[in-house]
C-alpha cells in the first residue's frame, strides 16, 4: 500500500467519481418522511424529558437527576445492556457454525438451510414467543424430557427466568446474526484457506488466522443487529421474563400507560437509546479496528 | 361552480349511500363511535347491544373500536373539541381520570327509563356502571383438590411453587394488593401488610405474570394452580376446556364497576345515551348474563342464574353482600408509589 504514490491515488479516483447531478433530490421523499415521523417525535420526547414533574408544568433536569439518583434504576439499565451482551453472545457462538455449515454445502442442502433460517422471520415474534411459554413450562417439552429421562425429580423453573428468556432471545433473534455471516463467508476467497493449508497451518490455525479476521465485518454486523433487537424486545422480554423481571422496554412502557408519568418515561427512553447507542459505536470502533487488522 | 364528472360521482354515490343507510338520514354528523374493551367483551358487545341499540333507534350507524381504557382517555383528551369516540368504558381507576379531566357529559338521568332499575352501586350521574367484574381465587380442580375458601389458602406450604400473580401494573395485581392489606389490617391508605404477606408468599411463588392474559395462560401451560383471577377471564378458558374454576374467598369477592361515559363535546351525544340506555336494559344484560358471555349484571331487574348465579350470586342481595369495593380515588394517588415498590422488592 504505502509504494503507492499520492497523484496515482487522487488522479484516477476523481476522475472515476460520477458527477453529482439531481439524483440527489430523489432522497427528499424519504428524508421528508424521516424528518416529519422520526426526528420531529425525537425532539417532541427529549422536549417531553425535560419536565421537572410529572403534570408538565416546570422544566427542568430533575427526570434525569431522579434517574442516575437512585441506584435501582442503574441496575434495570445495566441488566439490559447485559442482557443483550449474553444474547448476542450465544447467537454468534450458534450462528456461527450454522452460517459456515450453510456456504459448505450443495446448493439443495443451501436452500433447506435457508428456509430453516428464515422460516422464523416468516412468523410473528409473539408466535415465536409463545412457542417459548409451551416450551418452557412446568408442563413444557424440556421438563416433561428430564423428567421421563430420570435427571430431574420435580418440574424445573424455566419460565419467567433469565435463563430461559435468553434461550429464547437467542433463538428469536438467529437470522439476524446468520443473515450477515452468510454474506460475509460466502464472498470469502477457498482459494485463501488452501493455501494456508499449503503452507502448513491445519484446520484450527487456518480458521483463527484466516477465516475469522475475514469473516470479521459480517460478525460486526450480525452483532450490531442482535443487540439492537434483543435489548428493546419489548414482547419476548415480558411474555417469557415475565412481571417480576425489569428490564428498560417495560420499564418504559409501565411509567408511559400505567402510571401516566410521560416525562420520567421519556427521561428513560433518552438514557437507554443513548447507553444503546454507545454500545452500538462501540461495535463499530471493532469493526474498523478489524479492518487495519485484516489490511495489516 | 362547474360540475366535474368526479363530484356528480360522489354526489351520485353519497345520494345511493343514504338510500341504502337510512340510518345516515338521522341527521347522524358521522357513525356513533362505541369504544368498548378488546376481546370477548367486543364480541358481547356486538352481538348483544349492538342490535338492541340499532332496534331502538331506527337502525342508527355505529362503529365498535375496541381498546383499553387508558387509550380512550389519550385519544380523546388529545381531541377534547372534536373526540373521535362517543361512547368510552371505564374502570374504576381511568374513570376517576376521565371525570377529573372532565372529558365525560353526565348521563340525562331524567330522561332514562333503566336508570333507576340499577343497582344503587352502578346508579353515578357522571355515567352509570353497565356491569361488575369480579377478582376471586382461580384454580386448577385436577390439581388443587379441595376448593380454596380463602386468600390465606395461597399460603398453604402444599402449593409451592404453584401460586401465580400479575405485578401491580393491572387492575387485578392492585386490587389483590390492596385486598391483602384489607384481609391483614391494611387498606388503600396502608398498604405494608400487603407487601409483608407477598414476602411470605415468595417460596410458593411460580410466576409474576407480567399482565392478567398471561397469567390465565399459566394454568393452560400447567405453570401454576392457584391465583388472583378475573371472573370473565378464566371463563373464556373454560369455553376452551381449560380445567380451571372460580371461587370465592370468604372475605368477599372483589368487584370492579364498568362505567359507560358520553364524551363530552360529543356530536352524537343523544345517540350516545341510547347506546348506554340499551346497556342498561334488562333484557340486554339477561342475555349477556347467559353463555357464553357470562357478564355480571347491574341491573336489579336482571334474574341470576347459570354460571353467575353458581359462582357470584344467586341473587342482588347476595351480591351485594358479597362484592367488596375498593376506594380508587386514594389508590389512584398512592399506585406509583406502591408500583416502583413492587419493582425493586418482588423478586422471584
Amino acid at each position: 500500500m504505502t509504494s503507492i504514490t499520492a497523484p496515482d491515488l487522487t488522479g484516477p479516483a476523481t476522475a472515476a467519481r460520477p458527477r453529482i447531478g439531481r439524483e440527489w433530490t430523489l432522497a427528499l421523499p424519504l428524508a421528508a418522511f424521516f424528518a416529519v415521523f422520526f426526528v420531529t417525535p425525537l425532539l417532541l420526547l427529549v422536549a417531553v424529558s425535560l419536565y421537572a414533574d410529572a403534570e408538565m408544568t416546570r422544566f427542568g433536569l430533575d427526570q434525569y437527576i431522579r434517574f442516575f439518583g437512585d441506584t435501582f434504576n442503574l441496575a434495570v439499565l445495566g441488566s439490559t445492556l447485559l442482557l443483550g451482551v449474553k444474547v448476542t453472545a450465544l447467537t454468534l457462538l450458534f450462528g456461527y457454525p450454522l452460517a459456515w455449515l450453510y456456504t459448505r454445502s450443495g446448493p439443495r442442502m443451501q436452500s433447506a438451510l435457508i428456509l430453516v433460517i428464515i422460516l422464523p422471520l416468516l412468523t410473528s415474534v409473539v408466535v415465536r414467543t409463545f412457542a417459548w411459554i409451551v416450551i418452557l413450562g412446568r408442563d413444557g417439552i424440556v421438563n416433561n424430557l428430564l423428567l421421563s429421562l430420570g435427571l430431574a425429580e420435580a418440574p424445573l423453573r424455566l419460565l419467567y427466568t433469565e435463563g430461559g428468556l435468553v434461550a429464547a432471545l437467542v433463538q428469536v433473534q438467529m437470522p439476524l446474526m446468520v443473515l450477515p455471516l452468510i454474506t460475509t463467508l460466502s464472498r470469502l476467497d477457498p482459494n485463501l484457506l488452501d493455501a494456508s493449508a499449503a503452507l502448513g497451518a491445519g484446520p484450527w490455525r487456518g480458521f483463527l488466522k484466516v477465516t475469522l479476521p475475514l469473516s470479521l465485518p459480517g460478525i460486526v454486523a450480525g452483532c450490531l443487529l442482535t443487540y439492537a433487537a434483543a435489548v428493546t424486545a419489548f414482547i419476548t422480554q415480558s411474555l417469557v421474563g415475565g412481571g417480576q423481571m425489569l428490564f428498560m422496554p417495560q420499564y418504559i412502557y409501565q411509567q408511559t400507560i400505567t402510571l401516566h408519568n410521560w416525562p420520567f418515561a421519556a427521561a428513560i427512553s433518552i438514557v437507554f437509546m443513548v447507553s444503546v447507542l454507545g454500545v452500538v459505536m462501540l461495535f463499530n470502533l471493532l469493526g474498523r479496528a478489524s479492518k487495519g487488522y485484516v489490511h495489516a | 361552480m362547474t360540475l366535474d364528472r368526479r363530484q356528480i360521482l360522489a354526489a351520485g354515490l353519497t345520494l345511493g349511500a343514504m338510500s341504502l343507510f337510512p340510518g345516515m338520514s338521522w341527521a347522524q354528523a358521522r357513525k356513533l363511535v362505541f369504544a368498548t374493551f378488546t376481546g370477548s367483551w367486543e364480541e358481547a358487545h356486538r352481538d348483544v347491544i349492538v342490535p338492541h341499540f340499532r332496534k331502538a333507534t331506527g337502525n342508527a350507524d355505529i362503529a365498535l373500536d375496541p381498546m383499553l381504557s387508558v387509550d380512550m382517555i389519550a385519544k380523546v383528551s388529545a381531541a377534547k373539541a372534536n373526540p373521535p369516540i362517543d361512547v368510552m368504558l371505564m374502570d374504576p381507576g381511568p374513570r376517576l381520570s376521565v371525570i377529573g379531566q372532565d372529558l365525560a357529559a353526565p348521563f340525562p338521568v331524567a330522561d332514562s327509563k333503566n336508570y333507576q332499575d340499577l343497582l344503587p352501586v352502578a346508579q353515578l350521574p357522571e355515567g352509570p356502571g353497565i356491569f361488575f367484574q369480579a377478582v376471586g381465587i382461580t384454580y386448577n380442580p385436577e390439581k388443587v383438590k379441595t376448593p380454596p375458601t380463602s386468600w390465606d389458602d395461597l399460603w398453604k406450604p402444599e402449593y409451592k411453587g404453584r401460586v401465580g400473580i400479575t405485578n401491580m401494573n393491572s387492575t387485578l395485581g392492585t386490587a389483590f394488593m390492596v385486598e391483602l392489606a384489607k384481609t391483614r389490617g391494611g387498606g388503600e391508605n396502608d398498604i405494608e401488610p400487603a407487601f409483608a404477606a407477598l414476602k411470605e408468599l415468595q417460596p410458593n411463588l411460580g410466576a409474576v405474570a407480567p399482565n392478567p392474559g398471561a397469567l390465565a395462560t399459566l394454568f393452560q401451560q400447567g405453570q401454576i394452580d392457584i391465583s388472583p383471577g378475573n371472573f370473565n377471564a378464566i371463563q373464556i378458558l373454560r369455553a376452551r376446556g381449560v380445567p380451571v374454576e372460580f371461587a370465592k374467598p370468604k372475605t368477599g369477592t372483589i368487584a370492579f364497576l364498568t362505567t359507560a361515559h358520553i364524551t363530552k363535546n360529543s356530536p352524537n351525544a343523544k345517540l350516545a345515551a341510547a347506546l348506554i340506555e340499551s346497556a342498561m336494559a334488562p333484557e340486554v344484560q339477561t342475555k349477556l348474563m347467559q353463555a357464553p358471555f357470562y357478564v355480571i349484571p347491574t341491573n336489579a331487574k336482571v334474574q341470576m342464574d347459570g354460571d353467575i348465579a353458581r359462582m357470584i350470586a344467586k341473587d342482588q342481595e347476595e351480591l351485594k353482600a358479597s362484592f367488596v369495593f375498593h376506594d380508587w380515588s386514594v389508590i389512584n394517588q398512592n399506585r406509583a408509589g406502591w408500583i416502583e415498590r413492587f419493582n425493586k422488592e418482588i423478586k422471584v
